[in-house]
Order: C-alpha cells, then sequence, then structure tokens
C-alpha cells in the first residue's frame, strides 16, 4: 500500500508543474522548443491553472500583432544612393591605399635614418669613450741627468783643447768652402 | 597555373544575359564565392536579398526610417569593402546582421547622447508619410481603420519602449526569425543570455500592449 502512494505522489510529481516552472519553460512552449514529455505537462498545465493560461494568451496574441507589423520597403532611390555611395567608397579606398604605400614607404625611408643616425652615433660615442686600454707595462729608468745633456759638443771640446776660441773656429768653418772656391778661380786664371 | 586560375574564374563567371538568374539560384555562400571571383554584379545579388531584412530589422530597433536606410547602405558598404575578409565558413546573413546590429547599436548610443536628435527621430517616425498602407484594408470601416491605425501605432510604441539590449534580441527573433545561437552571434552575449532577455522582452510587450488588445 505505502509502496502504491510512493508511487503514484512520484508519477503526480513527474506530471504536475507549478506555475513558476511554467513561466521558465514559456519561452521554449512558445517556439515549440520543448521535448515531447515537457510539451505535455506544459499544455496540461494550461489546463488546470487559468491564470497561467491568461498569460499564455496574451504572450502569443502580443507576439502575433508585432509579427503582422507591416514590413516597409526601401525607398525607391535606395538603389542610386547606394551605388554612388559605393562609388565614393571605392575612390576613398584608392585614394587610402595611396597614401598608405606613400605612408609606408616615408616608414621606410624615416626608419633606415633613424638606423643611420643610431649607427653614427653609436660608432662616434665608441670613439670619445676611453676604452679599457691595454698599456705596456711600466719599466723603471733611472732619470738621465741635466748635466748629460748639457755636455758640450765634440768640435768645441776638439776647438778647447788646439787653445782655439770658440767663435774663431766656427768662423773658419763657415769661411772654408768660400775660401777654397775663391783659390780655385784665382789658379784658374 | 595563371590558365587554371583564369579557366576558374569564368566558370564562376557565367557570360550572357542569364547570369543574374543563375546568381538568384545560387545559395548565399555561392554568390559571395562569385562577387569574390571578381563578378560584380553578385553583389547586387546580395543587396536585392538583404536590404528590405536589413531595413526593417534596424527600422524596428531605432524606429527612424530615413536613418534606418542609411545604415543599411553603411551596412552595404562594409559588406563590400571586407566581404574578402569574412569567414566563409559561417553563415552570411549572421555576419551581415551582426554589421547592421552593431550600426543601430552605435546609432542608439549617439541618440542617447545628443537629445536633439532623439527628438527629431521620434517626430519623424510618426510622420504621415512614414505610415506604410497596406496595414491597412480598403474594404475596412473608416472606424475599422483608425482602429487598426491605431493599434500599430500603439505595437511600435510598445516595442520602442522596451530597453534595448530587450528590443534588440526581441526584433531579431520575432521580426527576423532568427534562431536563439544565431542571435547569441549577432549580439555577441551567451545563449542563456539571448533566452533571458527574449523572455523578459517578450513579457513586457504583452504588459504593455495587453491593456490595449481587448
Amino acid at each position: 500500500m505505502r509502496v502504491m502512494r510512493v508511487l503514484v505522489l512520484r508519477t503526480l510529481k513527474t506530471w504536475i508543474m507549478d506555475c513558476r516552472d511554467f513561466r521558465d519553460q514559456h519561452l521554449a512552449f512558445v517556439d515549440d522548443t520543448l521535448p515531447g514529455v515537457e510539451l505535455v505537462r506544459m499544455q496540461m498545465h494550461l489546463t488546470e491553472c487559468e491564470e497561467c493560461a491568461r498569460h499564455d494568451a496574451t504572450i502569443r496574441r502580443s507576439l502575433m500583432l508585432f509579427r503582422n507589423l507591416p514590413r516597409i520597403e526601401p525607398s525607391p532611390d535606395f538603389s542610386k544612393n547606394l551605388e554612388r555611395k559605393l562609388q565614393e567608397a571605392k575612390l576613398l579606398d584608392m585614394a587610402a591605399a595611396r597614401s598608405s604605400r606613400t605612408r609606408r614607404l616615408g616608414a621606410a625611408v624615416t626608419f633606415s635614418s633613424v638606423v643611420m643616425l643610431a649607427y653614427i652615433g653609436f660608432s662616434l660615442r665608441q670613439v670619445d669613450t676611453p676604452q679599457d686600454l691595454t698599456l705596456p707595462p711600466v719599466v723603471a729608468i733611472a732619470p738621465t741627468s741635466e748635466m748629460a745633456s748639457a755636455s758640450p759638443a765634440p768640435e768645441m771640446v776638439a776647438a778647447v783643447s788646439l787653445g782655439l776660441p770658440l767663435w774663431t773656429a766656427a768662423f773658419y768653418a763657415e769661411q772654408t768652402p768660400v775660401h777654397f772656391a775663391s783659390i780655385e778661380l784665382t789658379s784658374a786664371r | 597555373m595563371a590558365t587554371i586560375a583564369r579557366k576558374q574564374t569564368v566558370a564562376v563567371q557565367p557570360q550572357g544575359a542569364n547570369v543574374r538568374e543563375q546568381l538568384r539560384a545560387m545559395d548565399d555562400s555561392g554568390v559571395v564565392t562569385a562577387f569574390l571571383s571578381g563578378e560584380e554584379r553578385a553583389f547586387s545579388e546580395l543587396v536585392d536579398r538583404y536590404q528590405t531584412r536589413l531595413l526593417n530589422f534596424i527600422y524596428r530597433t531605432i524606429g527612424d526610417r530615413e536613418k534606418a536606410e542609411d545604415l543599411v547602405q553603411e551596412v552595404f558598404i562594409r559588406v563590400y569593402r571586407h566581404l574578402h575578409r569574412f569567414d566563409r565558413s559561417k553563415k552570411f546573413s549572421t555576419w551581415a546582421y551582426t554589421i547592421a546590429s552593431n550600426l543601430a547599436k552605435n546609432e542608439l548610443r549617439n541618440r542617447s547622447r545628443n537629445p536633439l536628435v532623439l527628438f527629431q527621430a521620434v517626430q519623424k517616425n510618426w510622420q504621415e508619410d512614414d505610415r506604410p498602407l497596406q496595414f491597412e484594408d480598403s474594404s475596412s470601416r473608416p472606424d475599422d481603420m483608425y482602429r487598426k491605425r491605431h493599434l500599430r501605432e500603439l505595437v511600435e510604441e510598445s516595442v520602442a519602449k522596451l530597453p534595448e539590449h530587450h528590443r534588440h534580441v526581441f526584433v531579431l527573433r520575432e521580426l527576423e526569425g532568427k534562431s536563439y545561437e544565431e542571435i547569441a552571434e549577432i549580439t555577441d552575449c551567451n545563449l542563456g543570455t539571448v533566452k533571458s532577455r527574449l523572455n523578459r522582452a517578450r513579457n513586457s510587450f504583452a504588459e504593455i500592449v495587453a491593456p490595449y488588445m481587448d
């Protein structure tokens, strides 16, 4: 007996639908996209619930009104206007393509200039910036004395040892070629 | 190689007077392929197929007929310019609607920033010229005609009252018959969001219209 009761209740629960369920599924119900079982449940609910039946009728009638609104047609000059606008669009596209080509070329030139300038700048920076130089090892050398550089020339030493004053020796040294040349001229005559 | 390419182009580019008929028999993907192969007339075919649908979609979204025409033209200009970038594994219609949807959204955003534009648009929307006559049945009595016209205006007003993102989804589903998945793709939302927005939009719309329906 108990089992029978449970079964009946379960069956009733499966078939009986409350208003909330009905409203939730109403979209699919109107659009006929509900599976068979659900469709039957909805229809059963419609026969039982007056309020939902009214709601369903209102929705369907309002939709019918909207769907039956007259369709409007394009105006007679629609095609002419469209043709004109298409021509304009084509011209604009062509102009845009041309300017984009020019722009692309300009961008390429600018880019290469920037690269070149960057390269030049980098190179100059390389020259200016002191690098880590590898210098030869420092070799300690004894400083040469001041006296060594002030030592007299060998001619002066020779002149001093011969007893001649320095300026006379220098004079002779200057006059010697002239002197010999004049002797040669005299003998030739 | 060049010869093969030329032969393929010729195959896609049918010669003769019935080119248009051949294009008309193709599906969207075929027409797109023909256009990308150099058949300029294929673009006219795409315009023929979508101009009215896109116009109605944008018009119902923004509520201004003149602006809607401008935006549809803008959609086709974008399609013409970017068709070579279109992923042909997807539906052309979804792509075209996505462009239209974005343009409509931008228009509404601009309007919200400029109240003057909104005012002009609303004014235009209710001009006599904008009212399609086929909605009224000439055999009806004058009071019936008046009632119908009034109802039509009321429905249009009610749609305009919906929040922008709800209206968008609502129009795509109810007017254009798009699937939830397509709407999700067009509006760049997930499926759950689309369903929830559509459900809310339907309920709000019904609530606004209900008092006038009886």
